[in-house]
């Protein structure tokens, strides 16, 4: 069990996500940087599609009373366990009654707890993710408040003190393809996207990643709706662009300018607001072949 | 036949333009195809396929990882070996609506009809799903006249409450959980459209009919 103590700025329960559901209008959602997540359930033994904690920007202050395997990735948030640092990408062994300190993201927006056994709430929907915007799975539906008792699962395999993580990149540069309507921005609109740098504004959540910059100008009409996906750079008629997030909807309204690759949805998890972001164009065989070598590392 | 005709002649390869949305997936714009090659495609289950999502006008396939896109695929939209007889098999709902939605009486200006003609009207539609989004359950309902298309409102609503009935665009939809929405409210429901309990979840599914009961 892990029982909170002082809950962090948004702290959620997250798996892989529900792949199957968008025809419903459900999203995949699932860990933002999921590799993270990965990394993280397999150094305390876990299977990789274990719920772990997603903690944004800074962290909870939990409790362990029957003790723990615990291990983290992704962004640094200085953990302590007990008043003593933590190092991240290694696995720790909590005794019963340990606490554990999670701070401010010192460099990346989002850390990954894995608990060996995994957190044990109910799958809704082939899931354990917390699905925020519709107030279900996951923990109650909700980012975690002090009190909250967490089950955890029995410990199943076997736990490393190390592992190789995935290599990191940059996250200031996001690849990204052509998108649906690129045709339809005029050639202005397509420089300064590829050349200028956006800055990602503080309303941004899974939903949706808000980007501040040089207005992008559509030339065309209004669109019909179509099927999106993470990572696609929507353009709203006030010519700020929004990188669809995890939980953004299935459907939309807005012309797509471009899409950032697969393999860097990763790092776009780790942008916090006011962070520079620019994108680089890339070949979809390139595209696919970072896809090929992400999936790789994740199967 | 002669829909059966526009049909086959939309599924010729020639005629469908392919894009890419992220590196993920393929929208292919198959216009009046769009229910018919869902079905078809639904049915084929291709290896590489993880999922397929129907729009306005165009049909999503999104690949599974490292996949590209299959080479069945692209045979079977240069054929076209579907039945577009599976669009008629599907459920029919009677919804129970109270037409007393804030933004009634001003469509009803807008429209330039009394609000019982309107109401009248509206129950008088057998609406089409076309396909779900915006959020889940959601379903686009198709069937108004094209005069009854109205522009959404400029802003948006930052709440509209769950089971809120209201059009948009040449959509009727009815709101499934509390959320922003740009639609006008014409009425209110108290059927449940999404539980994530159920299977499926939502209660529209692609091609159902949906009848609006003035209660």
């Amino acid at each position: 069990m892990i029982v909170v103590i002082k809950p962090g700025f948004l702290d959620m329960v997250m798996d892989w996500g529900r792949p199957g559901f968008r025809v419903q209008g459900v999203p995949e959602g699932g860990a933002a940087d999921l590799p993270s997540l990965v990394h993280a359930n397999r150094l305390v033994g876990n299977p990789d599609h274990a719920a772990g904690l997603e903690m944004t920007l800074r962290g909870p202050v939990l409790r362990f009373p029957d003790g723990a395997k615990v291990a983290f990735a992704g962004a640094d948030m200085g953990v302590q366990g007990d008043g003593v640092p933590l190092a991240p990408a290694c696995l720790h062994v909590l005794a019963p009654g340990a606490t554990l300190h999670v701070g401010v993201a010192r460099s990346g927006m989002r850390a990954y707890l894995a608990v060996a056994g995994g957190i044990d709430v109910p799958v809704i929907l082939g899931s354990r993710s917390t699905f925020l915007p519709g107030g279900w799975g996951g923990w109650q539906g909700r980012a975690l408040k002090t009190g909250d008792q967490l089950p955890v699962g029995a410990e199943a395999g076997q736990a490393w003190d190390r592992l190789p993580g995935r290599s990191s990149r940059s996250s200031s540069v996001l690849r990204v393809v052509a998108g649906p309507q690129m045709g339809g921005f005029s050639d202005v609109a397509l420089t300064s996207f590829l050349q200028k740098s956006f800055v990602v504004q503080s309303d941004s959540n899974r939903v949706g990643i808000r980007l501040f910059g040089p207005v992008l100008e559509y030339a065309k009409g209004e669109l019909a709706s179509q099927a999106v996906l993470p990572g696609a750079v929507q353009v709203p008629p006030g010519g700020q662009p929004i990188i669809l997030g995890w939980d953004g909807p299935v459907t939309g309204g807005y012309p797509v300018i471009a899409g950032v690759i697969t393999a860097d949805l990763p790092n776009l998890a780790q942008l916090k607001p006011g962070d520079a972001v620019r994108f680089q164009a890339v070949s979809l065989e390139h595209a696919q072949s970072a896809w090929q070598q992400e999936s790789t590392w994740l199967a | 036949m002669e829909q059966r005709q526009i049909i086959e002649n939309g599924v010729s390869r020639e005629t469908f333009a392919w894009r890419w949305v992220t590196d993920r997936g393929v929208r292919i714009a198959a216009g009046l195809a769009t229910l018919p090659l869902y079905r078809m495609l639904n049915a084929a289950a291709l290896p590489g396929v993880a999922e397929l999502v129907p729009a306005d006008g165009s049909l999503l396939v999104v690949l599974k990882a490292g996949a590209t896109i299959p080479t069945r695929l692209r045979d079977l939209l240069s054929s076209h070996p579907y039945d577009i007889a599976l669009a008629d098999a599907r459920s029919h709902h009677d919804i129970n609506v109270i037409f007393d939605g804030m933004d009634l009486p001003l469509v009803a200006e807008r429209l330039g009809w009394p609000r019982s003609s309107l109401v009248e009207g509206l129950c008088a539609i057998s609406f089409v799903v076309k396909f779900l989004g915006f959020q889940p359950g959601f379903a686009y309902l198709q069937g108004l006249p094209v005069a009854w298309h109205l522009p959404r409102q400029a802003t948006p609503r930052k709440a509209v409450p769950a089971g809120s009935v209201a059009i948009g665009g040449a959509y009727c939809g009815i709101y499934p959980a509390a959320g922003p929405g740009g639609w006008h409210l014409i009425g209110r429901t108290e059927t449940q459209l999404f539980n994530p309990l159920f299977s499926p979840p939502a209660r529209f599914q692609p091609g159902d009919t949906v009848r609006l009961i003035a209660t």
